[in-house]
Parts: structure tokens; C-alpha cells; sequence
């Protein structure tokens, strides 16, 4: 087992290095770079375009640009500084982690707890009215467009988006402050939570379903063993799938969904990102997705991991 | 005697330590008798990437800057009309090449005297500093040469001009002076562009200090900026109250329009602008009763810019670069404009004709005479127009062609915004109904800039380069320059400069470019509105630029604001530092 981590964990930094070509590469191709947004700007001579390019390193060809910023990583764990903010890409990510995790680790409870129980009752009463109806509400959930959910339970709820209202931002710990937050932050929740939700609880139910229908289970019931058992076993074999689905959720707690963040005027990495990617600041987005690749290379490892100690065929394996 | 004495010495130490030398504000901004205190909730559409003024050229940090900084001379609020800053007056020598600047006597929010080391440090370090990101050095370079500071004594300052500069006072109010006592020891004296990190949303706030009326008191990233009250500020009311009126200004971060209208519906903001799309709707909730105010007022704020429509002299196409710089041509197309249905369709009945570009409001430099030059929309004088000069459809498949048989089509390149991309397909409608073909090339807006400012376009949908003073927009107006995107071959491309000769320039456009340069250097305002007027005049008849509309300032604010309210004139009253909560 711990050689198979550590070779997963090897398997890495190659793989990180060709992300991180790729990434760059693609950048570039977006047309414009930073100063392309000044360019119109009467305030900022020819002369001075010039001289912004040169500060920043524009001038160079991307190739020896990439190499500059792979040296930086490299020698010194220097991710580079922000064009439009002047300060290193690693402090401006490290600033909006907090909520953006807190954000997504609640939502992604708020799904598990309440998609897995239902996918159970679901499979567990098949083509039944309840099972139609969760079938139903679970289609809603996963087509209709989170951004437009929550611009419709806005309008519904009467609430602007935010974490808190206006005096409770940057104010010092209350209760009334942890009141306000649970006023806001159920809106994001379910918001964000609620195509997910959806998905997981039908992959649930099929998977119950499939178990459901195992020779394992005749054979638990043909010896006898009470009712209650023999779904506890069925429960057990049915949640192994879902255990990489969770490593693949983890990418999502941080780049989350951005139009969505946007409408719920969330403090997250999301929109972050995005006004990042518009402004050409191109080491925060390069720095962004790289720890997105990390972060997804990371949770498979978690999930193969999890389901080695879960499922004892996986492990003799 | 001894208590006379000491009663004597506790009032020189109480005037030496309220020495500020106040300025009363126009009277026009408090017509109501203030409550003091509360807080003032106003929004930005991003965080701020700097608190430096000269170290960014983000819109939001200058908006959140402009609180606690102040400049040694300022705009009105509300007229633009140049006033006294942190120069309380100033006189200019008999040749217009010296300005003796006297200085207040205020203080910094940290308590420390504000003197002319200040300004010099500022003008040296930031301003003319050419590696400071959001310098003004083009704006105080005057025939090549820099203005010169000069200290005289710590409230006196002379600066010298190397020739008459008109809008010095104007460049000038744009120049925030930072605090020498907290910068100097922090700049890299070996790396100018050092300047650029100073001053970061990192910093701790309680080391950037300035003159404005508020100073910073907290940032909760991505969520808001809090400013809180400077106790030293300079401006005081008629009544002898020290301004601002509020305790607290606090900008929220929020991103997208509709929420913004949801928070300000909720009374979380207390104003903001309003898009020409939600005016309808704000208006009828205002009607029926809820508690804040749409006001629809004639634009006085140079931005955004009116659209403009132009077309390339220099196309790559020399049938189409021949044809663009036909008068006639550019006449029909003025023609065929239908401005009122664009103002209709496009801005919600919410737009006026305004200028080419001085607005109607400016009347400082607006000249009337371009109405009765505007030709309005009339699609038959259009097509008799391209028929006099034998633009004619020759093949009978209803576009019209040139001589050679080629059919007349150019592409029009403009943004993927929403408003330049319904005027871009209303003109080429009616362009089509004149027998023009006109397809559209829609990008997005920072490609468009690449390819106009490139020259790599046939026709052009954009709007940009109004101000208040056009002189600091004559790199976009004035031939030979490097904004003159319709006619880059007037420009000499070694220097981005005109061409010693004015080679390529035709008549009109040398005499826009003669308007320039002696609106620049005429200090006298009568003689620089008669040189803007020129240039108005030129373009109104000659049109380089077809100027479409520009829309109102709609603007909706809270009723519980008080000296917030129009002016008999249509434009909107109020200012930060006079606003209070009823």
C-alpha cells in the first residue's frame, strides 16, 4: 500500500509539469495580454505600454517566460506576483481560502447527508409514489441553472446574496453575527448543493438498486438473515462508488461554480478566478489551475486510498 | 497676572494646534441642515488591486483613493469648475510660465503638518515618476520638457512650465499628493518602479494617511471597504460644521448588477448608477411608494463615453481606404444614422444627442454650433448622396458597387458588450436599407482595442476618450497621434507624433491639430473654448467620427439621504463629505 502511494505521489510531477505546459500554452492563446485593457486609455502613452510590458516581463517570448516562472517555482517556491495586484499570487489565494472551503465543505455535507438517506428510501421503495416524487424533484434539481435558482429564491426570499448583511462584515464575533451568517449562508448552500445533491441521489439509488439485485443478497436472505442486515450489507457495497465521486468533488470546493458565486455576491475563489482570467493576470491563473490539477491529482489519491481500506477485493488486488 | 498668562498660552497652543485653514464648501451642496454621524453604504463592482493611486490603473482603487487623498486644486462636485484644494489660492506670472502655488495649512489624518515637501515628493517620486503604473508624466510634459516644482518655504511652492500650459489647473486636479513622513523611508531608491508595491491591499491600514475627508479603517477582501471620518479634514459647512457628516463610509464588494439593485431595493446601498435596462422598473417601484429615488438627469459626467462610429482612411483595402475618406461618403453615412431609433431601442428612450464628444453640460468648452451641422437621420438624402458621387447598384442585386463592379461591403468591428453590439446592428440596417452592405465583426472588447489601436479594421464601433478638458484627450482627437486610430498615416510611427510636415493630414485635420496645439498652450479659458469650438466645428462638418448619443445619468438614491437632489438645471447635486442620513 504505501508503495502504491508513493507511487502515485511520483506519477505527480511529471504529470504537473505537462499540466502546468499546457496550461500556460493555452493562455496565451487567449488574444491581448494584461495591458491590452490600457491600450484605449489616453492617460497611458505608447511609451508607457512599453515600459508596463517590460516591468512585467511581457516583452519576453512566452517560452522564456514560462521558463522564468517554472525557475521561480522551482528554486525558489515562488508562484509569482499578481500583474493587477502586485503582491505574490500565493498570498491573493491563501486570502480567499477560507470561505471558499468553508463554503464548499458545508455544501458538500448538506449534499451527502440529505442525497444519500433519500437515495436509500428511494431504492428501497422503487416505482412507488415517494420514489417518483424524489425522481422528479431530483430531475428539477439537476437541469435546472444554479445561477437562476438563485436569482428565483432571491426573489422569492426577498435576500441580496452575501454572506451577512452589510454591519456584520468584518465585525467581531457574535452570536447575532452567527445568526446573521445562518440567515445568508443557507442560500449559497442549498443553491450550490442542490444539482449535486440531485446527481448523487440517483447515482445512489441505481447503485442500491444494482445491489439490491446481487446473488449476494438472495443468498443473505436465503439463509435467513433478518431484513434489517441485509440492507445494512447492501448499504455497505452500494456507498463504494460513491467514494470516488467524493475524491472527484474535492476540485470543486475551490473553483466551485463562478456565475454562480458571481449572482450570490459570494467572497470565494470563483469569481476570483474569473477576473483574473479577464484581466490577462496571468500567474494567478496559471498558480489557480495548478493547484486545481494538484487538488484533483490529490483526491483521486484519497479515493483509491479509501476504497482500498473500505473494499477488501480492492485491496488483495 | 500668572493665570492671565496661562490662560494666554493654553489659546496660542490651542490656535498653533488647530491651525487648519478651512474651506467653506459651496452652499450649492448643503441646502439642508445636517444630522451628524451614522454610516454612508455605497458599493464597488470589484475589490480594490491597490490602495496606491499611482501604483494601479484600476478604476475601484481610484474610486476608494479619492476618500482619503486630496490634490492641490479640485473639481466642484457638481460643476467641474476648478476651486481650491490643498492650495487654499495661486497666482500666474505675466508670461504664463510661472504658477506660485500657496499652500493650507492642514494636517495629515496622523496628525502631522501637510507642507510643500509633500507636494514636491509626490511630484517627483509618483506623478512624473515613469514607472509608477498609474503616472501622469504626458500630462505634465509640456513641448517635451517637465514642469518644475520648486519649494519656496513649507506652504509655498513655484512651479515652472516651459511654455503656457492651459490645462495645468486641470492636469493638476488630477495629482494626489501622498505623505512624505510615511513613504519616503519605504521607496527603493535604486528601483523607481518600487512605488508600484507600496500602499497594497495588504498594507496595514493605519500606515496610508491623507487629507480627504475619510481615512481607511478596515478591508475584509473580496466583501468591503470601511473608511472612517479623518478628524483633520479641511472643508467645513456654512454653518461651521468640519465635514464629512457621516462617521463611516463603507463600500461593498458586489459584482453583479442585479444584486447590486437587490441590495440597494433592500436599503443596504444608499446610491448607485442605474442602467437605462432597470430604469423602468426601479421608476414604478419608486412610484409606488418604496423608499428611494430614480433620477433621470441630463449627463454631466463625461463617462462612459458617447459612441462613436468611424471608418478607416487607411484600410488595407484601397478601394475602401478611398472610399472612407470621401466626405460624401461619411456624409451619407450620418444620414442613414438612425440615432432616435437607437435611442429608443437601445437606451430605453434614456439618452440625449450630445456632442461631438464636448458634452451639452460642459460649458466650458461646448460649442452650440455643431446642432445645426448634425445632419439627422434621412436614408433618401443618403441615397442621393452615394448616387451623386456614382455609387450606384450596377448589377441590379440591390448593393450598391464601385465603378469596377465590386460591391460596396465593409465590416464593422466592434464589442461583444450589449449596447455597441444593438447600435452596431441597427446601423448596419440602415445601411442596408441605403444599399450598403456593413457585416459585423463582434469581439471581445479588449481584441477590439488590439485591432482598431493596430489599424487592423475597416470600420469601427467604440466609445472612449471623453473628458472634461479635451486638451487631455488630444492623443485620441487630435491627428498624428497615437489614438487617431481612423488615420494612423498622419502619425510618424518612430515617434507617435505628427510628422514634422504634417504629411497625410488633410486641410481639415491640420487645422484640428493647429486648434490643439493652441488650445494647449493658451492660458486664457475664453481663448481655449474658442480652439475647442474650432475643433468641435471641424468634426461636426467633416466627420472623422459619427458621434451616435449619450446615455443619461440615471442614478437612484435612498429618500433617508439628505443634500442629495437635482438641480433646476437636470444635473444631480451632492458630494460625499455633504451627504448625511436624515
Amino acid at each position: 500500500m504505501v508503495s502504491f502511494i508513493i507511487r502515485r505521489i511520483l506519477i505527480m510531477i511529471p504529470m504537473m509539469l505537462v499540466i502546468s505546459f499546457i496550461c500556460f500554452f493555452l493562455i496565451e492563446l487567449q488574444p491581448g495580454d494584461f495591458v491590452s485593457q490600457y491600450l484605449e486609455n489616453p492617460r497611458i502613452s505608447p511609451e508607457q505600454i512599453d515600459y508596463i510590458k517590460a516591468n512585467l516581463g511581457l516583452d519576453k517570448t512566452p517560452m522564456e517566460r514560462y521558463g522564468m516562472w517554472m525557475k521561480g517555482i522551482i528554486t525558489e517556491g515562488d508562484f509569482g506576483y499578481s500583474f493587477a495586484f502586485k503582491r505574490p499570487v500565493t498570498d491573493l489565494i491563501w486570502e480567499r481560502m477560507g470561505w471558499t472551503i468553508g463554503i464548499a465543505l458545508v455544501t458538500i455535507l448538506f449534499q451527502w447527508l440529505i442525497a444519500v438517506p433519500l437515495g436509500i428510501y428511494s431504492a428501497l421503495h422503487p416505482y412507488r409514489s415517494g420514489d417518483y416524487l424524489l425522481t422528479f424533484i431530483a430531475f428539477i434539481g439537476i437541469s435546472i441553472p444554479e445561477f437562476f435558482l438563485a436569482l428565483i429564491l432571491m426573489f422569492a426570499t426577498g435576500t441580496s446574496g452575501g454572506l451577512f448583511s452589510p454591519q456584520y462584515i468584518g465585525a467581531p464575533f457574535s452570536l447575532a453575527k452567527m445568526v446573521d451568517l445562518a440567515q445568508h449562508v443557507w442560500l449559497p448552500i442549498v443553491v450550490i448543493g442542490i444539482s449535486g445533491l440531485a446527481g448523487l441521489m440517483r447515482v445512489m439509488r441505481g447503485n442500491m438498486l444494482d445491489t439490491l439485485g446481487s446473488p449476494f443478497v438472495n443468498s443473505l436472505r436465503a439463509r435467513g438473515l433478518p431484513e434489517k442486515w441485509v440492507k445494512r450489507h447492501v448499504i455497505k457495497n452500494a456507498l463504494n462508488p460513491m467514494v470516488s465521486i467524493a475524491g472527484m468533488e474535492l476540485p470543486n470546493i475551490f473553483s466551485g461554480t463562478v456565475i454562480t458565486a458571481i449572482v450570490l455576491n459570494l467572497p470565494t475563489m470563483g469569481p476570483f478566478f474569473y477576473t483574473a482570467l479577464m484581466n490577462h493576470d496571468q500567474y494567478l491563473v496559471m498558480t489557480f489551475l495548478m493547484f486545481i490539477a494538484l487538488i484533483t491529482q490529490i483526491g483521486n489519491l484519497i479515493a483509491d486510498v479509501l476504497l482500498a481500506v473500505l473494499d477488501p477485493r480492492i485491496r488483495m488486488s | 497676572m500668572k493665570k492671565f498668562m496661562l490662560f494666554f498660552v493654553i489659546l496660542l497652543v490651542s490656535f498653533m494646534a488647530f491651525a487648519t485653514e478651512f474651506e467653506i464648501v459651496d452652499e450649492m451642496l448643503t441646502p439642508e441642515k445636517p444630522n451628524m454621524g451614522g454610516t454612508l453604504y455605497l458599493s464597488v463592482s470589484s475589490s480594490p488591486q491597490s490602495f496606491n493611486f499611482y501604483g494601479t490603473l484600476d478604476g475601484v482603487s481610484y474610486t476608494i483613493a479619492g476618500n482619503f487623498l486630496n490634490s492641490l486644486v479640485e473639481l466642484h462636485p457638481v460643476t467641474n469648475a476648478i476651486q481650491p484644494g490643498l492650495a487654499k489660492s495661486w497666482e500666474v506670472s505675466a508670461d504664463n510660465k510661472v504658477v506660485t502655488i500657496h499652500l493650507r495649512d492642514v494636517k495629515w489624518s496622523d496628525g502631522k503638518p501637510f507642507t510643500a515637501d509633500d507636494v514636491i515628493f509626490t511630484f517627483d517620486n509618483f506623478v512624473m515618476n515613469k514607472f509608477a503604473e498609474g503616472n501622469s508624466i504626458a500630462r505634465f510634459t509640456i513641448n517635451g520638457e517637465l514642469v518644475k516644482f520648486e519649494k519656496v518655504d513649507d506652504h509655498t511652492l513655484k512651479a515652472y512650465l516651459p511654455a503656457p500650459y492651459g490645462p495645468f489647473f486641470m492636469v493638476m486636479s488630477h495629482a494626489s499628493i501622498y505623505p512624505k513622513h510615511i513613504l519616503e523611508s519605504q521607496i527603493d531608491t535604486k528601483d523607481p518602479g518600487s512605488v508600484n508595491k507600496l500602499w497594497t491591499t495588504n498594507t496595514p491600514l493605519n500606515q496610508i494617511v491623507g487629507t480627504g475627508p475619510f481615512v481607511l479603517e478596515n478591508y475584509v477582501v473580496d466583501q468591503k471597504v470601511v473608511l472612517k471620518r479623518n478628524p483633520y479634514y479641511w472643508k467645513k459647512d456654512k454653518l461651521g460644521n468640519t465635514l464629512p457628516y457621516f462617521d463611516k463610509l463603507e463600500y461593498l464588494v458586489i459584482k453583479d448588477t442585479q444584486v447590486l439593485n437587490a441590495k440597494f431595493m433592500a436599503g443596504d446601498v444608499d446610491y448607485m448608477s442605474v442602467s437605462a435596462a432597470d430604469f423602468p422598473m426601479l421608476k414604478q417601484m419608486e412610484l409606488d411608494g418604496s423608499k428611494f429615488t430614480i433620477f433621470m438627469a441630463q449627463p454631466t459626467r463625461p463617462t462612459p463615453s458617447p459612441v462613436h462610429i468611424t471608418f478607416n482612411f487607411d484600410a488595407k483595402n484601397p478601394e475602401l481606404a478611398q472610399l472612407f475618406s470621401n466626405k460624401n461618403f461619411r456624409m451619407a453615412m450620418e444620414y442613414s444614422l438612425n440615432r432616435e431609433r437607437v435611442i429608443e431601442e437601445v437606451y430605453n428612450t434614456l439618452a440625449v444627442l450630445g456632442g461631438v464628444p464636448v458634452l451639452p453640460a460642459n460649458t466650458a468648452f461646448y460649442n452650440p454650433a455643431i446642432e445645426d451641422i448634425r445632419r439627422e437621420y434621412n436614408p433618401e438624402m443618403a441615397m442621393s448622396i452615394l448616387d451623386a458621387i456614382g455609387l450606384v447598384d450596377r448589377n441590379g442585386d440591390g448593393w450598391r458597387d464601385f465603378e469596377n463592379g465590386n460591391t460596396i461591403e465593409f465590416v464593422l468591428l466592434t464589442s461583444t458588450g450589449q449596447t455597441d453590439q444593438d447600435i452596431a446592428y441597427i446601423f448596419s440596417e440602415e445601411a442596408k436599407g441605403i444599399g450598403i452592405k456593413c457585416e459585423l465583426q463582434i469581439v471581445d472588447g479588449s481584441l477590439r482595442s488590439q485591432k482598431a489601436l493596430s489599424g487592423d479594421f475597416e470600420a469601427c464601433l467604440w466609445a472612449f476618450g471623453n473628458q472634461p478638458d479635451p486638451q487631455l484627450r488630444k492623443a485620441i482627437w487630435s491627428p498624428g497621434y497615437s489614438l487617431y486610430y481612423c488615420h494612423f498615416s498622419t502619425m510618424n510611427p518612430e515617434t507617435k507624433e505628427p510628422y514634422a510636415d504634417l504629411r497625410n493630414m488633410y486641410d481639415w485635420e491640420k487645422q484640428v491639430h493647429y486648434a490643439f496645439e493652441i488650445g494647449q498652450t493658451a492660458m486664457d479659458p475664453q481663448e481655449r473654448k474658442v480652439q475647442y469650438g474650432i475643433w468641435q466645428e471641424i468634426y461636426a462638418e467633416y466627420i472623422p467620427f459619427i458621434y451616435v448619443c449619450k446615455g443619461m445619468d440615471l442614478m437612484g438614491a435612498s429618500n433617508s439621504l439628505g443634500n442629495f437632489y437635482q438641480l433646476d438645471n437636470g444635473s444631480l447635486a451632492y458630494a460625499v463629505y455633504t451627504l448625511f442620513r436624515k
